[in-house]
């Protein structure tokens, strides 16, 4: 159990995925050090994906969860969207000052120098995933990257193997559990980690386990996340310019992306990304045959279990709502202190103005 | 004699008549490919980056306009983006609706590719799609980066191949919009949707 909680903190801890280019899978870091009360969130995601893992044989006779079947693989769409606040103005008010700052003043060939150092202790890992989705001949390319870049690239601060042709993959124990057939399951949002699904989440752990820099302690850590935040920055900065509903945006992207990468980049047969059947008549076609129903249902609705975790994923959205409006608030007394100083300041000067000025 | 004048006169006419259905026959055959019709938008588009600095966004968003329009099925994007919604707009909504799309799509083009670092596009490979499509995928190079994958899905209008929708590395303008704006006008309504993409336009052209 004391092994799981230490799993579950480096989780907390460390970003997954340091991919600059792509929107999703970056995210806010920052661990407040809340681990107990997120806990029982992760809990109850671990006890849905166990359930799926169960209940993956017959999703597809799954009936659709939601009546309103606005998104079968976000039935804990409010909960996600607490969260997702909570990660924002988390962004908002401490990582991306720090961010900005640290773009400020790094120069360049450091910036990249960090990125390089940690993409590729990463490579570690993709190699693991490479041969644990049967990827030999990938991986042995990705052995080769590892091995240059650390000798050849000075512990991996010059990303050599690149130049030579060796090209860095994406891989990490979320595709291969995708690889081996487990359903996605829910899309969630995680306090400080961001996107996942109940799928990502054991892979998660598994990626934390599998990168060295879990066991360095916390300064080092503390880099790598202010490296993913600030590799993030153009990231946020298109969803910003973009979304008119950040959230569903993010969402999308993520899944799409996530989609994109468990199948290498080819061209997914599902229904689902096919963008020619949008067609208005192919819509009709939809609601009437049902082809909804085909879609992989997200999550079960019966069993108690599932009771319990909506109980405490209401506990948690409570807890996070709480959590989101009193930052709001101090953000709020934090202006209003500002305001004052500057009143303040301004009357003082009046008032060294006057008595300055010779009595009438 | 004036007799012969006439038969000649018509034979003439029938002759020209002729070349002119064979003529008009050629270039039917002559199509432009749905590959010829990506090639020919993403030239532009580095064109306009290359002088996108000296243009401004109003210069580049004014050529993006017309390249945009004749290689996308803009109207077509904007019906199907809303699904069965469309049906329940009003004949004024609808117009409004395609009207700011597409001056949404142009402006972020404008916004997104202001100038030019040595891009470059290179063809890989077109596949038949269903219901008579067709994907062509290419590769948008940027020099010091990973490579993005850009998969164009092509459609028929009419005799033409337009472009109905893009993925870039996966992720689908087309979805991404379509989950976006159903989740707008449930919870919102019509009127909030056009007011959220005229802000965006706005804020595009202000950048």
């Amino acid at each position: 159990m004391r092994l799981l909680r230490k799993l579950l903190k480096k989780l907390i801890n460390t970003p997954r995925n340091n991919h600059a280019q792509q929107p999703p899978g970056f995210f806010y870091m920052f661990n407040a050090g809340r681990l107990k009360r997120h806990s029982p969130t992760i809990t109850s995601v671990l006890l849905i994906s166990a359930a799926l893992l169960l209940l993956g044989g017959c999703a597809g006779t799954a009936k659709p969860i939601a009546q309103s079947d606005t998104n079968n693989v976000d039935p804990y769409e409010s909960f996600n969207r607490t969260m997702f606040k909570f990660n924002d103005h988390l962004d908002d008010y401490i990582a991306k000052p720090i961010s900005d700052a640290y773009l400020w003043v790094t120069p360049g060939i450091v910036k990249s120098g960090v990125t390089n150092f940690f993409s590729n202790l990463k490579d570690i890992n993709v190699v693991l995933n490479d041969h644990m989705q049967g990827k030999f001949g990938q991986g042995l390319e990705d052995t080769g990257r590892f091995l240059t870049n650390t000798t050849a690239g000075m512990l991996g601060l010059f990303d050599v193997a690149s130049e030579l042709g060796l090209k860095k993959h994406e891989e990490d124990f979320g595709q291969t559990l995708a690889v081996w057939g487990v359903p996605q399951g829910a899309y969630l949002v995680l306090p400080i980690l961001g996107p996942t699904t109940a799928r990502g989440l054991p892979g998660g752990i598994f990626d934390v386990a599998a990168n060295p820099t879990s066991y360095v302690g916390m300064p080092v850590n503390l880099v790598s996340m202010l490296n993913t935040r600030a590799n993030a920055e153009g990231a946020l900065k298109f969803i910003d310019e973009a979304a008119i509903d950040p959230y569903v945006f993010t969402r999308e992207a993520f899944l799409q992306n996530q989609r994109h990468l468990i199948n290498d980049g080819k061209m997914d047969a599902n229904v689902e990304v096919q963008p020619l059947e949008y067609d208005i008549d192919s819509d009709v076609d939809e609601k009437t045959t049902g082809n909804k129903a085909q879609k992989p249902a997200a999550v079960e609705k019966d069993g108690s279990e599932n009771k319990e975790t909506d109980k405490s994923l209401d506990n948690a959205v409570f807890a996070l709502n709480k959590t989101s409006e009193s930052m709001e608030e101090a953000s709020a007394k934090l202006d209003n202190l500002k305001q004052k100083h500057k009143r303040r300041h301004h009357r003082a000067k009046a008032q060294r103005h006057k008595s300055a000025l010779p009595p009438a | 004699m004036s007799l012969v004048k006439i038969m000649l006169k018509k034979i003439v006419f029938s002759f020209v008549l002729l070349l002119c259905l064979t003529v008009s026959q050629l270039c039917l055959a002559e199509e432009v490919s749905a590959r010829q019709v990506v090639e020919d938008f993403q030239n532009e588009l580095l064109a306009i980056m290359k002088e996108g600095k000296a243009l401004g966004f109003k210069g580049r968003y004014d050529k993006l306009d017309v390249a945009v329009k004749k290689s996308h099925d803009l109207p077509k994007i904007a019906r199907s983006v809303v699904g069965k919604q469309w049906e329940e707009l009003s004949a004024e909504q609808q117009a409004k609706l395609e009207q700011v799309f597409s001056q949404l799509s142009v402006s972020a083009y404008a916004h997104n590719f202001k100038d030019y670092t040595g891009e470059t596009f290179t063809f890989i490979s077109e596949e038949e799609a269903s219901r008579g499509g067709q994907v062509i995928h290419t590769n948008l190079h940027i020099p010091g980066e990973k490579d993005v994958k850009f998969d164009y899905w092509m459609k028929k209008k009419a005799d033409d191949w337009r472009i109905n929708n893009i993925i870039a590395d996966g992720v689908s303008d087309f979805a991404l919009k379509r989950s976006e704006y159903a989740s707008v006008l449930s919870k919102e309504g019509f009127d909030a949707l056009i007011a959220k993409i005229t802000e965006k336009i706005d804020k595009y052209a202000a950048q």
